[in-house]
């Protein structure tokens, strides 16, 4: 069997609604995600990134290209695909009638687990996704975080080979974003594949092997974060407050972005020892840190925007 | 490669108790909901007592039919709500779980939980109209017949809707057309003569009629006995299907 638990290649996607021009969602992607990898999906709002969920995971028709799940083809056989995979949908929400430890149990259930494994898995999740406090309360009493917890909870006890989680960790905070990283973490060293989308660029960076960022339906680059980060000229960003007017000075030295304040170079390590002398010279204070995958996506996407 | 759970696709109904069961436990929480679904027919029940006593047989067993074919709204704001609110769909049907199981699941959940209110005007009807055990059972075989009629037809609208606010004025509109108007509550010889195949030809009504005649409270020709029971049959058994296709079809949006 195929070393790929995901491919796809040239897959297109218009959608056609009355009363509006046809939309190109996905203009041609082309993706791969290995076994046991986990790869982010980043894109602005409406790149198209729910649209490649919803056709990898067998709900959404593609208009042409193809696409396999272990080998399957997506399109012809879906109900092949379906028995390895679990999704935790875009604005998902549980039943609200039902208390998490429900949901989660009876899902697995649903998907033909044995009474024994679904009741371990069900205890597992709930405590991984710090939902034991409030598992036998019902949903509609959750917070939105809460809720948004026992999604998540819900679909990693499945334990699937090929996760889609589609912003899994929206509205959680710190701790329980967290939590879902490391039970993904988890769930990659048994054995499982997870493709996610996210904003949080951070989560992006922290959690996946490699990431594609997508941008109008197409793929604009993909790699590892740091592959990411070298790709926009530098690894090291300055921070210079009050240096707008001195935009050209710095130029030679790197990408600039003015936010009409401060300004932000982007450097190798090598060349900045020479940046910080010019900047004691004009009497600047300055700011050294590491370059983020946020930047990064910024100018990567910005560059994009700017081509069109 | 591993997978635990239903690995193949080769059983229609995998998941099916496990999804009966979690409609059922959603449900069961509504008991007001439970309660008003007896509304309508409640209030008819009071005023055929006071206008028409004599009529009182006739409007039970009416009550009974309109309750389980209102069943089918249930079902269709229940599908409609899970996937436009919840994403229940793409949860349960991106996995093992059959979509035959997904549809059967919320309409027999709501069957199990809303009949106890049926059960009940039953065991209130029997008060009123005596009847055989032969009686019985064909009165339930009817009921039970509107009750597959109108879930599938249910599930099937449900898949129309992309927002749950437009749902509520069709299907009220849908659901109280075809079980209020023609003769499911009243005798079938009071409907227009001319239009009487139409009304046969109306799983509610048809199977109103079926059972009027049964009691005595209607004489039906041979000819409108076959009519009804054919077109009853007929136009059930193919919702079914056409559902359960239906209901595989709509798994992926287009
Ligand atoms: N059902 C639909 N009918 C018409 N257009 C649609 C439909 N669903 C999505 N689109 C359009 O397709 C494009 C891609 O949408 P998609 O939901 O895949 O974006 P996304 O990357 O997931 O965005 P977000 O980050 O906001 O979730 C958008 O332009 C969107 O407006
Ligand atoms: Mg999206």
């Amino acid at each position: 069997m195929t070393e790929l638990a995901l491919s796809s290649e040239d897959l297109r996607k218009v959608y056609f609604s009355k009363g509006a021009p046809p939309t190109e969602a996905l203009a041609g992607v082309a993706l791969e995600v290995r076994r046991g990898e986990r790869v982010a999906l980043l894109g602005r709002n409406g790149a198209g990134k729910t649209t490649f969920l919803k056709i990898a995971s067998t709900l959404l028709r593609p208009t042409s290209g193809r696409i396999q799940v272990f080998g399957y083809d997506v399109d012809r056989t879906p109900e092949k695909a379906r028995p390895y995979i679990a999704v935790v949908p875009q604005e998902g929400k549980p039943f609200f009638h039902l208390s998490p430890r429900e949901q989660v149990y009876t899902y697995l259930r649903a998907r033909g687990l044995t009474r024994e494994t679904a009741r371990a898995r069900t205890e597992e999740a709930l405590e991984k996704m710090g939902l034991l406090e409030c598992a036998n309360r019902l949903s509609v009493t959750l917070s939105g975080g809460q809720r948004q917890r026992a999604m998540v909870a819900t679909v990693i006890a499945t334990e699937a080979p090929l996760l889609f989680l589609d912003e899994p960790t929206i509205g959680m905070d710190p701790f329980a974003r967290r939590a879902v990283w490391e039970s993904l973490r988890t769930l990659t060293r048994r054995g499982s594949t997870i493709l996610l989308t996210t904003h949080y660029l951070d989560e992006a960076e922290a959690l996946s092997d490699r990431l594609y960022i997508i941008e109008r339906g197409r793929v604009l680059v993909s790699g590892t974060a740091e592959d990411l980060k070298r790709s926009v000229g530098g690894t090291v960003k300055v921070l210079l407050p009050g240096a707008s007017s001195m935009i050209e000075s710095f130029r030679s030295f790197g990408t600039c972005v003015d936010d009409g304040d401060a300004l932000t170079v982007i450097v190798t390590p090598e060349r900045l020892g020479e940046l910080m002398d010019l900047a004691v010279r004009s009497k600047l204070l300055a700011t050294v840190g590491p370059v983020t995958l946020e930047e990064a996506f910024l100018r990567v996407v910005g560059r994009s925007i700017d081509e069109d | 490669m591993r997978t635990e759970g239903f690995a193949s696709s080769t059983r229609a109904f995998r998941g099916l108790g496990a999804f009966l069961w979690t409609e059922v436990l959603v449900q069961a929480h509504e008991e007001l909901a439970m309660a008003a679904s007896m509304l309508v027919q409640s209030v008819l029940l009071v005023f055929v007592y006071i206008l028409a006593p004599a009529l009182l047989g006739i409007a039970f067993v009416g009550a009974i039919i309109y309750s389980m074919f209102t069943m089918g709204n249930r079902v269709l704001n229940e599908a409609a709500y899970i996937r436009i609110d919840h994403k229940a769909n793409d949860l349960y049907l991106a996995g093992p779980m059959s979509p035959e199981s997904y549809f059967l699941g919320i309409a027999t959940g709501i069957l199990v939980v809303y009949v106890a209110p049926v059960i009940v005007l039953g065991a209130l009807a029997a008060f009123v109209v005596h009847f055989t055990w032969a009686q019985g059972l064909l009165l339930l075989g009817l009921a039970a017949t509107v009750w597959v009629f109108s879930a599938s037809v249910g599930y099937v609208f449900s898949t129309f809707f992309r927002d749950n606010r437009a749902i509520w004025a069709y299907s009220s509109l849908f659901f109280n057309i075809f079980g209020v108007l023609p003769p499911v509550f009243y005798p079938f010889r009071l409907w227009p003569a001319a239009l009487a195949p139409v009304a046969l030809l109306m799983p509610p009504s048809a199977a109103a009629a079926l059972a009027q005649a049964s009691f005595g409270f209607t004489e039906l020709s041979s000819g409108e006995v076959l009519l009804a029971t054919a077109g009853l049959l007929a136009e059930t058994v193919f919702f079914l299907l056409f559902a359960i296709y239906w209901a595989r079809r709509t798994v992926r949006e287009k």
